[in-house]
C-alpha cells in the first residue's frame, strides 16, 4: 500500500514549553481526514483535531498542509502526493488565531469580529408581516443575489489564508463581510440597519482588503467574499461614504477610462490625495530611471465607440458612482492641448498612425517640446 | 514563428512604454512576433468591478473580441489584468445571456466575442506554447551564479478557475530560471504573500508590512535577486520598497527583463539598469 510521511504540528499549551512536530506514516487513501482519523484509531490517541460531519458541511476540519489551508475532509490524499510529489505534508493549525490543542484553535477572535457587522436581518415591518401567521415570501429570482454566500459555513479557512487578516489586525475577515453582504442585498433588511453595516464595515477595514483572492481559492463552498468585498465598497459609495481613499481611486478609474481608455497613474496619487507633489515626485523618479513621461495616455482607436458601451452600460445597471463629466471634460481639454487637436480628430488619427510606442514617445517629447 | 496579440494595458505604455520594447525584443529571439493590439483598454484594474461588474465584463469583451477579430490568441503579462480578462471570459463562456447583451454592445464597432481566443499569461504561454527547451537554446548569458527567487504574485494562482499552474505547488517560473542557467531559490518563508501593490493607496502600512516580510525572507535566503512575471508585483518590489524605514534593498526584475539579459541583449535595453533598487550582479 503506498504511504506517505505526515508531520503534524503538536502543542498542547499546558504541558508542552513550545509546539513541535511529530511524523507519522498513514495509506494514500480516502481524503486527509481519513488519514488523521487513521493516525487517531492505530498510531497515536492523543492528536486533537476538530471534525464532525465527515461530509463538508459542518465546516469544523479546516487546516493548513504545506502552507496551504484546506478542508481535511474535503482534500483527496492522492492529489496532495500528487502536488507535492510525494515530499512529506506538513499539517498545521489555521492561522490568525490562538492554539487550543495541537490542530484545534479558538474561534472566538473572529466570530467576535464578525458580529460587528451585524451578519443577522434587521426586519423592516413594511416588508416583513409581524403577524406570524403571514409568510414574508421570497422568490427565486431574488434569491440569486445571496444564494452563494448563504453556504458560508464558518469554516475559517478564508480568515486563515486572508492577506488583510495577516497585516492589520482591526481587519474583520473575509467571510465576516460575506455575511454582512448577504443581508444587504435582502429586501427584508431595513434600510437603517444596511447604513449602520456600511459603516462598521468600512471601520472594520472594508478598504484594506487587497484582493489577492485567496479567500476565493480557499473556500470549500464556493463563496467568493473577495467580489463581495468589491460589492460592498460600491455600496458604500453609492451611499455617500466618498470621502474615502479608496473610493477616490475608484472616481478616477471610472472616470479616466471612460475619458482615454485607460488609468493614469501619474495623476492617481493627486486624485486620492490630493497631493500634486507625488505627480511630481513619481515623474521624477521615472525621469532618474531613463524613462520618458507624458501626463495623457495615448487615445485608443474606437475610444468613441468604447465610450458609447461604457455609458450604455451604466445607464441601464445598478453603479456606485455617476460619470463625472466635468472631470471627463477636464480630462479631454489636457488631451487636446497636448495632441493640439480635439479628442475625435486625436482619435481617428490613431487609426492612421498605427505607431509602435517607442516612436510615440519621441513624437510625444516633439509635441511636448514645442509648447 | 509565432503570432500573438500583446495586450498592453497600463503597464506597457505611457510612463512604462520601454517595457513593451524589451518584451518584442526578448519575444524575438524566442520566434515570437507580438501584435500590439492597439485599440484595447485598460481592464478596469478589480476597480471597475466596484462600479459595476458588468461594465468590467463588457470592457474585456471588447478587449478579447479584438484579438479575436485578428484571429489571434491573447498575451497578457500582468497577473491582474490576466486576473480580471480570464474572469471576464469565464463569465462571458458560461453565461449565454449575459454574452448576447454585450455582444449586442459591440456589434456597432463590428466585433464579436465568441470565446475562441485562448488568453494566456506570460507563464503558460512560455510552457505550453513556447516551450522551455526553446528558452534554453536562446540563452547567450547563462545566469551563471545568480542566485534568483521566485515569486509568481497572487492573480495567476488564484482564484482556482483562472490559475495557470497547480495553485499550491506551482513549477512554471522555476523552469522558465532554470532553463536561463539560474539557481533558483524557491523555499523562502513568504514566497506565497502578497506584494501589497493594491493596497498601497488604501493601506500603505500594510503593503510596507509584507514587502518587508517578503523581501526580509528572500534576503535571508541569501538570493541576488527577486523574478516576477507580473509588472505590478515587480512595481511594489522597486518602488515601494523604497518608502520603508529601513529599505532591505533587494534588488527585483520582471522576468522578461531578465531573460532578455539572458538572450544577450544588454542591461540598458533589458531594463535592468534602470531600477531604483539597483542590479548589480552581472
Amino acid at each position: 500500500m503506498e504511504t506517505v510521511k505526515l508531520q503534524v504540528f503538536r502543542y498542547d499549551p499546558e504541558k508542552d514549553a513550545a509546539p513541535y512536530y511529530k511524523e507519522y506514516e498513514v495509506p494514500v487513501e480516502g481524503t486527509l481526514l481519513n488519514a488523521l482519523l487513521y493516525i487517531k484509531d492505530n498510531l497515536d490517541p492523543t492528536l486533537a483535531f476538530r471534525a464532525f460531519c465527515r461530509s463538508e458541511v459542518c465546516g469544523s476540519c479546516s487546516m493548513k498542509v504545506n502552507g496551504k489551508t484546506k478542508l481535511a475532509c474535503k482534500t483527496p490524499m492522492k492529489e496532495l502526493v500528487e502536488t507535492w510529489k510525494g515530499k512529506p505534508l506538513r499539517i498545521d493549525p489555521l492561522s490568525h488565531m490562538n492554539v487550543i490543542k495541537d490542530l484545534v484553535v479558538d474561534i472566538d477572535k473572529p466570530i467576535e469580529k464578525m458580529k460587528t457587522l451585524i451578519p443577522w436581518l434587521v426586519p423592516d415591518p413594511r416588508v416583513v408581516p409581524t403577524d406570524p401567521m403571514h409568510e414574508s415570501i421570497i422568490y427565486p429570482e431574488e434569491m440569486k443575489a445571496y444564494r452563494d454566500q448563504i453556504h458560508c459555513m464558518l469554516c475559517f479557512s478564508c480568515y486563515s489564508a486572508c492577506e488583510a487578516v495577516e497585516d492589520n489586525s482591526r481587519y474583520r475577515g473575509p467571510f465576516a463581510f460575506s455575511r454582512a453582504y448577504r443581508f444587504q442585498v435582502d429586501r427584508r433588511d431595513i434600510e437603517t440597519a444596511k447604513e449602520k453595516r456600511i459603516r462598521y464595515a468600512i471601520s472594520g477595514g472594508l478598504w484594506s482588503c487587497v484582493q489577492c483572492q485567496k479567500c476565493l481559492y480557499v473556500c470549500p463552498k464556493g463563496v467568493k467574499p473577495a467580489e463581495d468585498i468589491q460589492n460592498l465598497r460600491g455600496q458604500s459609495v453609492k451611499k455617500g461614504f466618498t470621502d474615502k481613499p479608496g473610493a477616490r481611486k475608484l472616481k478616477h478609474f471610472v472616470d479616466w477610462i471612460y475619458a482615454t481608455g485607460q488609468i493614469n497613474r501619474l495623476y492617481l496619487p493627486e486624485e486620492v490625495y490630493g497631493n500634486k507633489e507625488a505627480r511630481e515626485k513619481l515623474t521624477k523618479a521615472y525621469q532618474e530611471m531613463g524613462v520618458e513621461v507624458w501626463e495623457v495616455p495615448k487615445p485608443t482607436k474606437g475610444l468613441m465607440k468604447f465610450r458609447d458601451i461604457y455609458l450604455e452600460i451604466l445607464s441601464k445597471e445598478n453603479k456606485a458612482l455617476e460619470l463625472d463629466f466635468s472631470h471627463v471634460r477636464k480630462i479631454d481639454k489636457m488631451v487636446s492641448d497636448i495632441f493640439k487637436a480635439d479628442i475625435c480628430t486625436i482619435v481617428d488619427r490613431a487609426h492612421e498612425r498605427g505607431e509602435s510606442a517607442k516612436g510615440l514617445i519621441g513624437k510625444l517629447k516633439e509635441l511636448l517640446g514645442g509648447k | 514563428m509565432i503570432k500573438i496579440g500583446f495586450y498592453q494595458g497600463c503597464c506597457f505604455q505611457g510612463q512604462d512604454a520601454h517595457m513593451f520594447e524589451t518584451m518584442k525584443e526578448t519575444f524575438k529571439k524566442l520566434d515570437v512576433e507580438l501584435e500590439l493590439l492597439e485599440e484595447t483598454t485598460c481592464c478596469g484594474g478589480n476597480t471597475i468591478d466596484e462600479e459595476n461588474r458588468k461594465l468590467s465584463y463588457a470592457i474585456n469583451a471588447r478587449n478579447i473580441a479584438l484579438a479575436e477579430a485578428r484571429g489571434l490568441d491573447m498575451l497578457v503579462s500582468c497577473n491582474t489584468c490576466y486576473m480580471v480578462i480570464a474572469k471576464a471570459k469565464r463569465a462571458l463562456d458560461t453565461d449565454e445571456e449575459l454574452r448576447e447583451e454585450i455582444n449586442n454592445l459591440l456589434r456597432e464597432e463590428g466585433l464579436e466575442y465568441k470565446g475562441t481566443s485562448r488568453i494566456y499569461h506570460l507563464l503558460d504561454f512560455f510552457r505550453d506554447a513556447v516551450g522551455y527547451e526553446k528558452i534554453r537554446k536562446a540563452v547567450k548569458r547563462p545566469l551563471k551564479g545568480w542566485k534568483v527567487a521566485a515569486y509568481y504574485g497572487c492573480h495567476v494562482l488564484y482564484p482556482k478557475e483562472i490559475a495557470i499552474d497547480n495553485s499550491d505547488n506551482p513549477s512554471s517560473l522555476q523552469e522558465i530560471l532554470k532553463a536561463l542557467g539560474a539557481e533558483v531559490i524557491d523555499d523562502y518563508e513568504h514566497k506565497d504573500a502578497c506584494c501589497g501593490y493594491h493596497s498601497f493607496f488604501t493601506d500603505k502600512s500594510m503593503t510596507l508590512k509584507k514587502l518587508n516580510r517578503i523581501l526580509g525572507s528572500v534576503k535571508k535566503m541569501g538570493a541576488d535577486i527577486v523574478a516576477t512575471p507580473c509588472p505590478l508585483c515587480f512595481k511594489s518590489f522597486d518602488i515601494y520598497q523604497l518608502n520603508m524605514e529601513k529599505p532591505p534593498m533587494v534588488p527585483s526584475s520582471f522576468l522578461p527583463e531578465l531573460m532578455a539579459y539572458a538572450f544577450g541583449i544588454d542591461k540598458e535595453t533589458s531594463g535592468l539598469a534602470h531600477h531604483l533598487v539597483k542590479v548589480e550582479k552581472d
